[in-house]
């Protein structure tokens, strides 16, 4: 074996070894690609409907240009990427099927609807119909693109952290608070943050204080499922190997930091304020999918006696 | 017909016999395991003890393994309910290694050997001919070979003939006897998968 393989083979045997085996699949090598690809999706369908609501053109650029680089990192993820295409077959399953046509859609719908706002004398108008079926496009791919994530991860069984019914709610509730995220860069970029950001910022902190209650939730209901994994990944979390994402990367950054800021105590708000509570808000996000995909574990392989649940540990494969 | 295995944990003794036969008929590569051997420890002194619990893909009938693909090249065989995999269709997305309940399946993903820096042995390069790097792989219940009236490897090579494999559907079948006779069970029901292989109690 080379050295690289060789590496990688004596960590899936000592993997095997321990009671609750991570995953790496999702979150080391190639896999860091997929939680990379789902943070640039969900924060790229938020900022294309917050643009559509306010319609901010740089909130729609950046909304096109993230999810251009979400597919990106979505491919990289793949070991066979030339064979992409046949990820569109199975939409009656497969949750990353449909994601993957949400994405098909979404990019289809904005590179349709942007010349209309971006050069308008050159092609059609925002007003047209052919903008029109572009909007039409992007919504329902925004849509997909926000929910299929927490789909995925529910529907993944051996993965009992992930199997909660709350994840799909939480996904669709991060996609959010990153698109008010952008949206307030973009009002930062284009010097408009003081007047026009009160609003977002009303919103953040609805959506903010909505992610916190259905992260408790899915704590809680991790910690009283009778699943002793979801229950070890939840101790991964908060006081074991990505406690320090946790503690720093979304509590002080994602959250205290923010509110921090937004609470005028250093300096009254501004263009830049609003641009750091935009940036420490998605990194904050980002932080959270890297943390909750990391820390998934999987259930041990036991055996069970007809009612009669004999509790075991693995010693070696 | 529903091809089910059937594994006597009171006979199994543990040899690896089933994990060494698996990978001399599939040549699978280093890091992938169709058939594994979990040794475990129950129990506390003076009254602990071990035993053995071999593991395989369950071949299920609601398989979740299935559901997830994006592409389809895990299906399940109509005529026989093996659960395979298409390798020519797969992506490598491994969602369907997130799914399966028993970790059975395994990403061949670079072209590896078991001998280091002396290279693969001709018997690995023939091996490597038969699969493809960056797709997922699995037991397939050696499906060529019970297409031509075989066993599967594992179940031809248990010394202590532990393993018992045969058609589910079929009540008189020497596997549906056993577990209708000694209560045989399969791994983690709660899952909702519908395991083809069941374990009779030790």
């Amino acid at each position: 074996m080379t050295s690289t393989n060789s590496g990688r083979y004596e960590q899936l045997i000592k993997d095997y070894q321990t009671e609750y085996r991570p995953q790496r699949e999702w979150s080391e090598g190639r896999g860091f690609f997929l939680i990379l690809g789902h943070f640039l999706v969900g924060v790229a369908a938020g900022a294309w409907l917050f643009g559509l609501f306010f319609q901010d053109k740089i909130s729609l650029l950046a909304g096109f240009v993230l999810a251009g680089l979400g597919g990106l990192a979505h491919l990289a993820n793949l070991a066979r990427p030339e064979r992409f295409i046949l990820m569109m077959l199975r939409t009656a399953t497969s949750w990353v099927s449909r994601g993957f046509w949400g994405l098909t859609l979404f990019l289809i719908g904005s590179v349709i609807y942007l010349p209309s706002l971006m050069f308008s004398d050159t092609f059609w108008q925002s007003d047209s119909v052919i903008a029109d079926v572009g909007v039409v496009f992007s919504i329902a791919g925004s849509i997909i693109m926000m929910a299929y994530m927490g789909f995925v991860y529910t529907a993944s069984k051996a993965i009992a952290f992930w199997n909660s019914t709350l994840h799909p709610v939480l996904y669709i509730s991060y996609a959010l608070r990153g698109g008010a995220a952008a949206h307030l860069l973009s009002l930062a970029f284009q010097g408009e943050a003081v007047s026009g950001g009160s609003d977002i910022l009303i919103f953040w902190i609805a959506v903010t204080v909505t992610v916190i209650v259905l992260w408790i939730f899915e704590i809680q209901g991790a910690l009283t499922s009778g699943e002793e994994a979801a229950v070890h990944s939840v101790h991964d979390i908060l006081a074991g190997r990505l406690a320090l994402y946790f503690y720093v990367g979304i509590l002080l950054i994602g959250l205290f930091v923010p509110v921090f800021l937004m609470a005028g105590i250093i300096a009254p708000l501004s263009p830049t304020l609003f641009a750091l509570i935009g940036l420490t808000s998605v990194a904050g996000d980002f932080f959270m999918k890297f943390s909750s995909i990391k820390a998934g574990v999987f259930s041990p392989v036991r055996l069970y006696s007809g009612n009669n649940r004999r509790a075991t540990r693995r010693r070696k494969i | 017909m529903r091809w089910g295995m059937v594994i006597d944990l009171k006979r199994c003794i543990g040899c690896y016999g089933c994990q060494l036969s698996c990978k001399a008929e599939n040549g699978t590569p280093p890091g992938v395991f169709f058939a594994r051997v979990h040794k475990q420890e129950e129990g506390q002194y003076p009254t602990a003890q071990t035993t053995f619990l071999p593991v395989l893909c369950n071949h299920c009938d609601d398989p979740p393994c299935v559901d997830v693909c994006p592409t389809g090249a895990s299906f399940v065989w109509e005529d026989d309910g093996i659960v395979d995999i298409d390798a020519d269709k797969c992506v490598g997305c491994r969602s369907c290694m997130m799914a399966c309940p028993y970790s059975q399946r395994f990403l061949n993903d670079d072209p590896q050997n078991y001998y280091g820096d002396q290279g693969a042995t001709p018997y690995e390069q023939a091996r490597v001919e038969r699969h493809q790097t960056g797709v997922v792989m699995k037991c397939n219940f050696c499906r060529d070979r019970v297409r031509n009236g075989q066993d599967p490897a594992c179940v031809e090579n248990c010394p202590t003939i532990a393993r018992y494999f045969g058609d589910l559907d079929n009540p008189n079948s020497e596997v549906s006897r056993l577990i209708r006779e000694r209560s045989g069970f399969p791994l983690h029901p709660e899952k909702g998968t519908n395991p083809n292989v069941y374990y009779l109690p030790a």
